[in-house]
């Protein structure tokens, strides 16, 4: 015996209620005096204890009907022995539709195996159908039905998303634990061998299941793929972008192909080049001349092959101008400037463009036209360029200040307005050279800029950090560089300089990733990829974008959002290749390719021996089979026993009325 | 006409014994259209011509000075009539059921017989007991009479048991005149115990009254639940069902009434039962009509 829901047992603890009543209630009531017991004598006990009889019978109808009741929605059952097994085995057809079935006619074939299969199974045995990708989907429900089970398999084309046998056995061990029922397993596949899991034990079935494999291909396929495209995803000079391109070959002898660029539909660039048997081959294109905003890029192999869908590699490119950093020094101090305008410069990607001008002219400066603004070490400022300036950032613009004599000698750093708390000379405490600790490895000032502990610091111009976060540290602790938000806007604060005289920090190869990423970040330049794959994921919008809307146009220029999902939605899964045009909730628009996975590529297939095996290991547990097959079916109980507590409910009804009436005259 | 009798709780609210006193005696004297003569001794019965020896202040001086003879004023029973009150105070007396003790009520009583008497001008003396004499007041006429009996009957408060031999044995010492003797008392007891101790009284040619002082839930419980009862003189407990509560409780209680009632008149003692809910002023009224139309 058992229950469906046991938590529901919680509930006998009801059956208290009335004992409390009955009995302690009762027992604890208080005694009240009376002027004398002279005319009352020991036989009223007996009266006493026939009314607690009968009050104790209530007392049972009431405990009968509660117990009952909670007896019955926690579902009871027997388990009965079910004299057919037929109705106990079920015939699941499972078809693999990942990417890899694209290759020729394999999903055809597949939807024929299948048939086969359904039509070779007796008429009335249950039968499921379900399609494999990186996930199992059911369906149909368990039916005999031919009709719906053929359309079932009929509906099924290939998708972009890679297969996963793993994720097969685990469905099937959950669903054959679900249903009790013996489950002949039928996997119609091209069994690629990628789709194995690492280790064999995580094709384990369970002992209800029988295992029977239907391949659809014979023997490795040749194949060539674009393996993998390395372009930039935004693209500030067209000159200075290299689009690197593997092409690989798979189970294939060395051949040449042709591999073009092809940039909103148009063929930039076509270039020959010699795969190696079962090998792989590069070919880098110079340049990628693109118009401004999104543009939907691919590359293309030719000639085709079985599997043309991996013959094509997508990937989406932004090209905008680069974004203007005013640069403010003092006349005098060129250093800097040469040093900071290298590194910014001698970027992977030039999305900045330096605009120096000195301290004593940058009072009609407006600072709202420039994307971060570096304050390399200056004395003073006008008022007029310092006011905006305050006002700028705290609008939400990006200020980089850099501290040293000049600072120190002004004694407030602009902006941050925070006093300087010394002007420290390594030398003059008798140390050579002080160095750097990260305390934030994950800002992305330091980040790539490994090789900053190694920077010897000879002088630096400390301030409080408030209530900014330190992310880097001298060795000694003092605070090094501090990131602050300041209103709207933000503000990093560098305590030395970047000429080479405070600090041998520019001629460290940490310098320019340094630059780069403090820029960029102060800058809000986000690194785009230019592709992903099937099955990944993008964020929809951060914690503070909630209720606003997003957007997702998938490749058939279709919402792929329901309205709750875009109000809602934090992120999105890529299920098919093709173009994105995404809109976040921050309202930036962006466009992102999507690629299937290239493991897919390789159409291998699995070692007869090793499907043998798993054949042979699946053949279900035979103990287990004949206890599925006589397997007991659960009688549900709840039906009698509500019977019963509606009787009870009646006893009780009439016991009340009969002894409670009693009361009431009295009273 | 319609008479407006003094509900005890309202009895219970005036401060003072000696206005609650007054208050009950005023209002049932009130309802009987004032009859100086009546009451328990001054009850006018004939005039004696006056022989040498005489008390000259029993002389009627009106009628001698219409007849120029010297006439006595004779009254029916003992003239200086002395009242003596037997005050229950036992534990029992405590029980209320509705906002007034038995005690309370028989306090009321004891102090509007004592003012009546104070004002025949009657002797009266006060016994206060349970199961011994708590307070004992000669029966005096004097001045200020009155205030003791009142300032004794408001000190007494309920306890220990009640024992009606012991005090009715040391009572039969103090008494040196024949009078009334009037027990207030809730006398639970067995009827033959009580006529027992009291009979002895009559003998020597008193008058006995007995007031016996009930709550109404005594006569007739009203017990909604069965309930755990305490006695309040034994601390003794039971267990009690509403059924019997309703049934043979007041089959007893009532055997025992009569029985008390009929072992009084046969003892020659008046037995007058007196509800505590019951107003004090109409039940003297009844009760001194009653023992009027008896004499």
């Amino acid at each position: 015996m058992g229950f469906l829901s046991p938590w529901f047992l919680a509930g006998l603890a009801a059956a208290a209620i009335p004992v409390y009543f009955h009995l302690l209630r009762r027992q604890q009531a208080n005694p009240r005096p009376f002027s004398s017991l002279m005319f009352f004598e020991r036989s009223t006990q007996s009266s006493i204890r026939h009314r607690r009889l009968r009050y104790l019978a209530l007392l049972a109808a009431r405990l009968a009907l509660l117990v009952l009741l909670t007896l019955a929605f926690a579902g009871p059952y027997l388990l009965r022995p079910v004299a057919s097994s037929d109705e106990r085995r079920l015939l699941l057809i499972v078809i693999d539709r990942s990417f890899s079935m694209r290759a020729a006619d394999r999903i055809e074939r597949a939807r024929q195996a299948a048939l086969s299969i359904l039509s070779a199974r007796p008429p009335a045995a249950l039968a499921q159908v379900a399609a494999l990708d990186a996930q199992l989907s059911l369906l149909t429900e368990p039916t005999a039905d031919a009709a719906e089970l053929a359309a079932a398999v009929r509906s099924i084309e290939a998708v972009d998303e890679r297969s996963s046998f793993g994720e097969l056995a685990r469905a099937v061990r959950a669903l054959a634990d679900s249903s009790g029922a013996v489950i002949d397993l039928n996997l119609v596949s091209d069994m690629q061998q990628s789709s194995m899991p690492p280790g064999f034990s995580d094709l384990t079935l369970g002992p209800k299941v029988r295992l029977r494999l239907h391949p659809v291909a014979e023997g490795p396929e040749p194949n060539f793929a674009v393996e993998s495209v390395a372009a930039p995803g935004a693209i500030f000079d067209p000159a200075k972008v290299r689009v690197q391109v593997t092409v690989s070959g798979l189970h294939s002898p060395a051949a040449r192909r042709s591999v073009s660029l092809v940039a909103g539909g148009k063929v930039l660039e076509t270039r020959l080049v010699e795969v190696p048997e079962n090998g792989r081959a590069t070919v880098e294109f110079q340049s990628l001349a693109v118009p401004y905003g999104f543009t939907r890029c691919e590359v293309r192999l030719d000639p085709g092959d079985r599997l043309r869908a991996d013959d094509r590699f997508l990937f989406a490119v932004e090209r905008a101008d680069p974004r203007p950093v005013l640069f403010v020094h003092e006349a005098r101090d060129r250093r800097s400037l040469l040093y900071f305008r290298s590194a910014l410069e001698s970027a992977e990607t030039p999305a900045f463009r330096l605009q120096p001008v000195t301290a004593d002219q940058c009072e009609s400066v407006d600072p709202t036209r420039f994307a971060v603004i570096v304050l390399a070490d200056v004395e003073t400022l006008p008022a007029a360029f310092e006011q905006k300036l305050n006002r700028h950032v705290r609008d939400g613009g990006a200020v980089l200040i850099a501290g040293g004599p000049a600072t120190a000698r002004r004694g407030r750093v602009p902006v941050l307005e925070e006093k300087v708390l010394e002007s420290r000379y390594a030398a003059r405490a008798g140390e050579r050279f002080q160095t750097a600790v990260t305390a934030d490895p994950a800002h992305p000032s330091l980040r790539l800029a490994a090789g900053w502990e190694a920077v010897k610091f000879f002088q630096v111009v400390p301030i409080d950090p408030g209530a900014g976060r330190v992310v880097g540290r001298l060795a000694a602790g003092t605070p090094l560089l501090i990131d602050r938000p300041l209103g709207e806007g933000r503000v990093i604060y560098f305590a030395s300089t970047f000429d080479n005289i405070a600090n041998d920090f520019p001629l460290h190869p940490s310098f320019v990733p340094f630059v780069e990423q403090t820029v960029s970040s102060l800058g809000r330049l986000e690194r785009r990829t230019a592709s992903l794959t099937v099955g990944s994921f993008v964020e929809l919008r951060s914690g503070a974008e909630q209720g606003q809307a997003v957007e997702v146009i998938g490749p058939e220029q279709v919402r792929a959002l329901s309205l709750e999902e875009a109000a809602r939605a934090q992120s999105f899964q890529f299920t098919r290749e093709g173009f994105y045009e995404l809109r976040r909730a921050s309202n930036r628009n962006e466009m992102v390719a999507v690629n299937a996975d290239r493991r897919e590529s390789d159409l291998a297939p699995i070692p007869r021996e090793t499907l043998a095996l798993w054949e042979n290991t699946a053949e279900g547990n035979p103990e287990a089979v004949a206890e599925a097959g006589a397997v007991q079916r659960p009688w549900r109980l709840w039906w009698y026993l509500m019977l019963l507590a509606a009787a009870a409910a009646v006893v009780e009804s009439l016991l009340a009325v009969k002894y409670l009436s009693v009361e009431r005259e009295v009273a | 006409m319609l008479e407006r009798f003094l509900d005890p709780k309202i009895l219970a609210s005036i401060s003072g014994l000696d206005l609650v006193a007054k208050t009950v005696v005023d209002g049932f004297i009130a309802g009987l259209h004032r009859s100086p003569d009546f009451g328990f001794s001054q009850e006018f019965a004939e005039y004696r011509a006056y022989s040498p020896g005489d008390d000259l202040r029993h002389v009627d001086w009106n009628v001698f000075a219409r007849t120029e003879r010297c006439y006595l004023k004779r009254y029916r029973g003992e003239t200086n009539s002395q009242l003596t009150l037997m005050l229950d105070a036992s534990a029992s007396m405590g029980y209320s059921s509705h906002g007034i003790t038995k005690l309370d009520y028989a306090r009321f009583l004891a102090a509007s017989l004592s003012h009546l008497a104070g004002q025949q001008r009657d002797a009266a003396g006060l016994i206060v007991f349970d199961d011994e004499i708590r307070q004992y007041v000669r029966p005096s006429t004097r001045q200020g009479q009155l205030s003791r009996l009142l300032h004794a009957i408001n000190e007494a408060e309920p306890r220990a048991r009640t024992d009606f031999a012991k005090p009715f044995l040391h009572f039969q010492q103090f008494l040196r005149r024949r009078g009334i003797v009037a027990v207030i008392s809730d006398l639970l007891e067995r009827p033959e115990t009580i006529i027992k101790a009291v009979e002895p009284l009559r003998y020597r040619g008193n008058e006995l009254i007995l007031f016996h002082v009930l709550d109404p839930e005594e006569i007739s419980p009203g017990l909604g639940e069965p309930a755990v009862l305490v006695d309040m003189e034994t601390g003794r407990r039971l267990e009690v069902s509403p059924e019997y509560a309703r049934t043979e409780y007041r089959r007893r209680v009532e055997a025992y009434l009569r029985e008390l009632r009929e072992r009084a008149l046969a003892a020659g003692v008046d037995y007058f039962l007196l509800p505590t809910d019951r107003p004090l002023d109409a039940a003297l009224r009844e009760y001194l009509t009653v023992r009027q139309g008896r004499m």
